[in-house]
């Protein structure tokens, strides 16, 4: 692969990011280039020595999705994170969607609760307007009840939603650092 | 060697390199694949992210031999960093020299 080559097919895998970012990545495996011609390498032995451009850019591209999630931590930006640490390799299929789903199965489940349990007077009422005969006034007392208790579990559950996504970025740049981020199969 | 292994060790070479000496990033490369079998390609994504990290600072020099080359410098987070790898790794490795010690036969 000659040097043109070797760029060409990085900045066509890093099409995800930002052109800035994409300029600077491209001009340091430039200046790589250009050092290892001044060494007296030819453009074929440092693009084969640099390895694949695909799996460089697959690495970039998941560590400023990662990062991304860091400034902001939409669940869009989280998915695309998620997304692009599983291209990384196999092997982060199972140690990154695994929790992933896990996680995200905690939040939904506690949230659904704690809002079910909020609207639980109005299916009281709407139960009322249907079927007006089987009123019981105990059902009413008992949902305004549940509603006091979801109140307290959405406002843990926006707490914990919190607290469980900082954590998962951590664990998804500790998953970019150790399991992958830089190094040939060996 | 598996990829795991050698990529945290890979994180710890870097900082190691640049603790006495600000080094450009082909130099870099170059001292770890003499000594350790990594592609090369794999070490720039680490040393973007350590950057990024804010462990090294870069700076561009001039160079006799042709265009400027971007420099990294060790930062005083990633002199931190660098110590507390070199600690953990100094801990692990003699645990497993010990057990070697201890499980192989010497005849």
């Amino acid at each position: 692969m000659t040097k043109k080559q070797f760029i060409s097919k990085l900045n066509a895998s890093l099409k995800r990011l930002p052109y800035e970012e994409r300029q600077d990545i491209i001009q340091d495996i430039e200046e790589y280039f250009v050092i290892g011609s001044e060494e007296g390498k030819s453009e074929e032995q440092v693009a084969t020595s640099l390895g694949s451009p695909e799996q460089i850019a697959k690495e970039l591209v998941a560590a400023y999705r990662v990062e991304k999630v860091e400034e902001t931590t939409s669940t869009g930006n989280i998915i695309r994170a998620v997304w692009a640490v599983i291209g990384l390799g196999f092997f982060n299929l199972v140690i990154v969607l695994g929790p992933f789903v896990a996680l995200a199965g905690v939040i939904i489940a506690g949230w659904l609760m704690g809002i079910s349990f909020v609207a639980s007077p109005i299916f009281v009422l709407l139960n009322v307007a249907i079927h007006p005969q089987i009123f019981e006034i105990f059902d009413l007392f008992f949902s305004i009840g549940l509603a006091g208790i979801g109140l307290f579990i959405a406002i843990g559950m926006f707490f914990a939603t919190r607290a469980i996504k900082n954590g998962f970025v951590r664990y998804l740049k500790y998953t970019i650092g150790i399991v992958k981020g830089g190094l040939k199969h060996a | 060697m598996n990829v795991q292994f050698k990529k945290g060790v890979l994180e710890l070479c870097v900082l190691v390199l640049l603790d006495k000496q600000d080094r450009y990033g082909y130099e870099l490369v170059q001292k770890i694949s003499e000594q350790i079998d990594v592609s090369e390609g794999s070490a720039y994504p680490l040393l973007r992210r350590l950057t990024k990290e804010g462990y090294f600072t870069t700076y561009l020099k001039e160079s006799t031999e042709g265009p400027p080359r971007k420099y990294y410098k060790l930062a005083d987070s990633g002199r931190t960093y660098l110590h507390e790898l070199l600690q953990e790794w100094k801990e692990f490795s003699n645990g497993v020299n010990q057990l070697i010690k201890e499980g192989v036969k010497d005849d």
